[in-house]
Parts: structure tokens; C-alpha cells; sequence
């Protein structure tokens, strides 16, 4: 018993210790906004210095994205906040990886790109969670990610790292039968269907009107999936061949009264009032 | 040689540099590499831009490592006139200093990438293939093209004003003050006494311009089946017959301002051109797509708007439907592909003549709207010779 209290008031300081970093570690640092090249130099030590508190490191970073902006001829030290984001994106800090990383490939910077493909290949060489890698590779349309990209889609390591490969198809030609499967594929996620549905709408948007008119048609399918095939229909379909189909109109009429929500019923009298149904 | 044929779509990048490095060290080797720099070379087909951007610049330091001809300078002028990216641009400034000797015409084309690549300039190695710099202690693409400044020398006059004004600047980093100091000194120092070579570029590569016929049976390209920017459908044929057309090539995604975005603006200035002169009717022109598979006819249409472009019976944005591999082939585009997505071209203007063939090619570097206009004027002036296009 006693030696248990022992254990017990020995934790206490220790916690006490603990409560009081972590205090610290959510207080953000004070941002100093740099005023010149010199100042910006100084920040980029600050960024780089594995001794320094993250904190402070974090802070010396969102100086210096504010120091792009405002400090004169700031391009003159480009090369060397290139250099420094480089070379904390591979840090033990993942909040600093992902800001950096973040930064580089908004600058379609071809070390970070070549990092985040390598990781997605390979998960033991990856420096961000797979979705979040190919969110950043979707800033650079010629970022080679397709392949990877199609792999994960195939093989999801989780739903978020899929959804996140689906998005960056979304600029693929060659995907476009990819998205056709998936919104017609009942068994696939919702968010999954919407997306695919847009892809489908910007890369061939003549599938997208066959596939809409058949979810349509279909009485099993979901009511959002429905109400985005009916607006695809709506805004880009060619009304004189819609207008002829009869199955359509039942289909949008079925829509249109079936336990639906109001916004959906309205979609449906809309489309409908445009055939004089 | 080491690259021919479809096998060099299966070479590794590793594979890649170290035939690289073999043909550099061989004194025979130069025209083969410069090969290499062609656009559409199969070593290129199915690769990441990222890894052409690795693969070009290793050719390009290459080059620089033993004298660089004639043959390869355009390629290196117009890295310099067009590139954006800081690999590149470093890598075509240390290989234009080794051509045998400075040339004034230089001066312009380096004082042009110096203003594009200092707002994106980067930290680089050239250490060993596909690497890239951590640290800024090494070179960057500015630091290369002021020392080609300096190896140009008095050469480099005309941009001194340029130059100055950058120097006047206020809040310039030290290390680019040194830099910069450094290549003005010897700018404004006293001539060796040897002339600068030549008044224009040397010899042959004055202007980026190729006259030719059409290599190819006319007949492959006549039945290609295009679509407008408003839908419409017609056979190449029907719209490149019957008078000349200046026809030039881009994509909607390019990402590089000083190519697609740009020539486009100026196929717009060139039209107007052509108005003002009551052209308009008598010479076409035509703005296609190299990637027909995403550019489809609204695309098409907004790009052309948001850049001015006249668009009628006369003026299209046009996209090949069907035989746009016939296409590519008979322009002989400077392009290659990654699966549907363009990984690099090059800037390219034709002038048609009435029978739809190739009169006049501006490849490469950027083209003046007077001369295209003056050219164009001349193919009309010919009008009637050849046979035309067969649908």
C-alpha cells in the first residue's frame, strides 16, 4: 500500500512536468514578421535548427511564407527558402513535413513530388499519410501521380487515400471508364459516385449523360446520386433527345414523388415542367 | 546507338544517364546527344514531365562539358527563351558557356531568362543524375546565368541597363549583390579586342525557321476529321485548302506562360494584323490542340476568348477527333506524351500554303507577328502552286 502511495506522489510532479510542456507546445509562438532579406535569413536558420522548440520553428515558417509577400526582392533569397523547405520536409515532425511539403508542390517542386511518389510506392519511405500525399500531388497536373494513383484505387490502403486518388484522376482522360464503373457501382461509397459523376462530367460528359439517364431509370438507386444525374441532365443535357425518352420522365416523375426531401422533389418538378410533364 | 528503336521506352533513368555520360565522354558523341534533345525522341514517350525536366538537363550539362555545336545551340537558346524551369535554364546557361566563343546575340536571350527564372529561382546540383539540392550552398539558375554574364563579358552590353536597374533594386540578397557585381565588372570592362563573331546568331541559326514541303502523302492528312471550338466537324481538307493558313500548336493545361498561353495571345495579335490589312479573309488561321482527348470544344472556345482570339468560318481552335497520330506525323511535332497528357513541346508555327502544305516552319524560339504576317503575305503571293490536299 505504501509503496503504491510512493508510486503515486513520485507520478504527480512528474505529470505536473508533463501538463506544463504540453502547455507550452500549444502555445503558438509569437510570429515575427521579417522585414528584409537579412531578417529572412535569420528565419530560415530558425526554421532549419533541429534544437530549437517546434514551436518556434513553426512560427519562423509562417514568417516566412508572410515574408514571400511582403518583403522586397524576397526572390533573391528563393534558392534558399527552397533549400530549407526541402530540407525540413523530411524532419521528425510531421506537422512541419506537411507544411513544407505543402508549400514545395504548390510550387510544383520536383524533389517533393519525387518524395511523395516514393512514398506512395513505398509506405516505409512515406513522409505523409497516402491521402494526404496525393492531395498534394493533385497541384501539378504533370505530376506522373496517375499510375500510383490508379494502384491505390485498385488496392486502397484506407477510404480517404481512394477518394483522394479518384479526385486526382478526375484531370486523366484515360480514367474516364474508371468513373463510369464507379457511379454506376451501387456498392461504392456515396461521396465516391459524386465524385466520379464530376470527373465523368469534365471528361466525357456524353457517359455521363448515358449513366445519368440510367440511375434515373433505376428505382434502387440512392436519391442524391439521382438528383446529381437529374442536374447533369438538367444543365447539360441535349433537352429534344431527353424529351423524347419516355423512361426518363417516368423515372424523374417516380423521383420526383417518392419519400424524398423537398430540395429534391423541387429538382425533379423543375425538370420535369421543362418537357411540360 | 545506344538510343534508337522502342526499346528506349524501357530504359531507367540510371540506365539513361550513364549512356548519357558514355556518349559525353566520346568525342564522336555530340550529334547523338543532341538527338536527344528533340522533343519527340521515344525515350521520352510515357514519362512524367518531373523526369523529362531530369532527363533533358543531364543532355544539356552533357553538352556543356565539351564544346557545344551549332546543331545543339538552338536547343540551349531556346531553354533560355522559353524555360521556366530552374533546372533547365541552369543547365542550358552552363552549356551555352561552352560554345567556342561569345556572341553578342547571346546576351539578349540570357538577360531574357534571367528576368523569368529570379522569382522561381531554385537551390541545385549537378552533382550526380536526378538530384536535387538540400542545402544552398551550391549553384542556382541565377547564379548560372549571371556567370554566363560574365563569360559572355562586353558581350553582353546591350542588357547592361537591365542589369544596372536590377543592381538598384532595393533589398537585394548579399550573396546576389556579390554575384551581380561580380558580372557587371566584367561587362563594363574593356574588350579583348576580337570582334563578336557574327552580327546575327551563327551561321544557320539565325532564325528559327525550316522551309519545307510536306514529307508525307498528302492523302494520310486530308481525311483527318477535326472539331471547332463550337462542335463542328470537318475534314482537314476542307478548312486548310484553297488559300494559306498560319496554323499553331498548343494545350489548355500547358503550365508554361511563355509557350501555349502566349503563342495563342499572339496568334490573336496576328489576326488583328491581318485584319487591319483585309487579310483576314484570304489567309486562315488555326490554333490546334495537342491533346484533343481533354481539350474538347468548350475548352476549346474559352481558351481562345480569354486570349482574344477571333473565332468564325475562317479562324478556328481546332481539336483532330479521328487521325490525330496522322496529325502529329505530318507536322512532325516537336511533343511527346505521357499516357494522353503532354510532357514537353516545343513552341511551333506552321505557314500552309493554298494546298495545305508546309511552306514555312518558326520552331523553338519566339516568333515576331510582323514576320508571320510578312511570310503569310508571301505564301498568298505563290497561291496556286502544288497540288492540293485529297479528302
Amino acid at each position: 500500500m505504501m509503496a503504491t502511495k510512493r508510486k503515486v506522489a513520485k507520478k504527480v510532479p512528474t505529470r505536473k512536468k508533463a501538463s506544463t510542456r504540453k502547455q507550452t507546445a500549444v502555445a503558438p509562438a509569437p510570429v515575427h514578421v521579417a522585414k528584409d532579406t537579412d531578417d529572412v535569413q535569420r528565419q530560415l536558420k530558425a526554421l532549419c535548427d533541429t534544437g530549437k522548440p517546434i514551436e518556434v520553428r513553426m512560427a519562423a515558417l509562417q514568417s516566412l511564407g508572410a515574408a514571400a509577400f511582403s518583403v522586397p526582392n524576397f526572390e533573391s533569397v528563393n534558392a534558399d527558402y527552397i533549400a530549407a523547405l526541402r530540407e525540413v520536409s523530411t524532419d521528425s515532425h510531421e506537422q512541419l513535413r506537411r507544411r513544407a511539403l505543402g508549400i514545395l508542390t504548390r510550387n510544383k517542386d520536383g524533389f517533393a513530388q519525387k518524395k511523395l511518389l516514393a512514398g506512395l510506392k513505398d509506405p516505409t519511405k512515406a513522409l505523409l499519410p497516402p491521402e494526404k500525399a496525393l492531395q498534394l500531388l493533385g497541384n501539378d497536373v504533370h505530376a506522373d501521380a496517375y499510375a500510383v494513383a490508379r494502384a491505390i484505387v485498385k488496392k486502397p490502403p484506407n477510404e480517404s487515400a481512394k477518394r483522394e486518388a479518384l479526385r486526382l484522376l478526375a484531370a486523366d482522360t484515360k480514367s474516364a471508364p474508371l468513373f463510369e464503373k464507379v457511379l454506376g457501382d451501387k456498392k461504392e461509397m456515396r461521396e465516391n459516385r459524386q465524385l466520379a459523376a464530376s470527373a465523368l462530367n469534365s471528361l466525357n460528359p456524353e457517359k455521363l449523360q448515358l449513366q445519368a439517364r440510367k440511375i434515373l431509370k433505376d428505382k434502387s438507386d440512392y436519391a442524391d446520386i439521382k438528383a446529381t444525374s437529374l442536374t447533369a441532365l438538367e444543365q447539360f443535357g441535349d433537352d429534344a433527345a431527353l424529351g423524347e425518352d419516355k423512361a426518363l420522365m417516368q423515372g424523374v416523375t417516380r423521383f420526383g414523388s417518392s419519400k424524398t426531401t423537398a430540395k429534391y422533389k423541387q429538382t425533379a418538378r423543375r425538370f420535369l415542367s421543362k418537357y411540360d410533364q | 546507338m545506344a538510343f534508337a528503336g522502342n526499346a528506349t521506352r524501357a530504359v531507367s533513368e540510371d540506365e539513361f544517364a550513364g549512356l548519357v555520360d558514355l556518349l559525353a565522354a566520346d568525342p564522336a558523341g555530340s550529334a547523338q546527344l543532341t538527338d536527344l534533345l528533340y522533343e519527340e525522341h521515344p525515350v521520352y514517350d510515357g514519362r512524367g514531365t518531373a523526369t523529362v525536366i531530369r532527363m533533358r538537363g543531364w543532355v544539356l550539362l552533357a553538352l556543356a562539358r565539351s564544346v557545344l555545336s551549332d546543331q545543339a545551340l538552338i536547343f540551349v537558346l531556346e531553354e533560355l527563351d522559353t524555360g521556366i524551369d530552374a533546372y533547365l535554364v541552369a543547365a542550358a546557361a552552363r552549356a551555352l558557356r561552352s560554345y567556342p566563343q561569345p556572341n553578342e546575340t547571346f546576351a539578349p536571350f540570357v538577360g531574357h531568362a534571367l528576368n523569368q527564372i529570379r522569382h522561381h529561382d531554385e537551390p541545385l546540383s549537378f552533382e550526380s543524375y536526378g538530384e536535387y539540392a538540400t542545402s544552398s550552398t551550391g549553384t542556382t539558375a541565377v547564379s548560372e546565368l549571371l556567370a554566363t554574364l560574365a563569360w559572355l563579358g562586353p558581350n553582353a552590353r546591350a542588357i547592361l541597363p537591365q542589369l544596372e536597374h536590377w543592381r538598384a533594386e532595393h533589398g537585394l540578397s548579399r550573396k546576389l549583390r556579390l554575384d551581380l557585381d561580380r558580372a557587371l565588372q566584367v561587362i563594363r570592362g574593356p574588350t579583348d579586342g576580337a570582334p563578336s563573331c557574327c552580327d546575327g546568331l551563327p551561321d544557320g541559326r539565325n532564325i528559327p525557321i525550316r522551309t519545307s514541303m510536306a514529307p508525307f502523302e498528302s492523302r494520310s492528312i486530308g481525311s483527318i476529321v477535326m472539331q471547332d471550338q463550337d462542335g463542328k466537324r470537318l475534314k482537314f481538307a476542307e478548312f486548310f485548302s484553297g488559300c494559306p493558313s498560319i496554323v499553331v500548336f498548343f494545350y489548355t493545361r500547358c503550365d508554361n506562360p511563355m509557350k501555349c498561353s502566349l503563342s495563342v495571345a499572339k496568334l490573336a495579335r496576328v489576326q488583328a494584323l491581318l485584319d487591319a490589312q483585309g487579310l483576314a479573309g484570304r489567309i486562315r488561321t488555326a490554333a490546334i490542340t495537342y491533346d484533343p482527348e481533354f481539350d474538347r470544344a468548350e475548352r476549346l472556345r474559352v481558351y481562345g476568348k480569354d486570349r482574344a482570339i477571333r473565332m468564325d468560318e475562317n479562324h478556328r481552335m481546332l481539336r483532330a477527333v479521328e487521325g490525330n497520330d496522322a496529325l502529329r506525323a505530318y507536322f512532325e511535332l516537336g511533343v511527346n506524351f505521357n499516357g494522353s497528357l503532354v510532357n514537353r513541346h516545343r513552341i511551333e508555327l506552321y505557314i500552309l500554303d493554298a494546298a495545305g502544305r508546309i511552306a514555312v516552319s518558326f520552331e523553338r524560339l519566339h516568333w515576331d507577328e510582323d514576320k508571320i504576317v510578312s511570310c503569310a503575305i508571301e505564301t498568298l503571293k505563290e497561291k496556286g502552286c502544288g497540288s492540293s490536299i485529297q479528302a
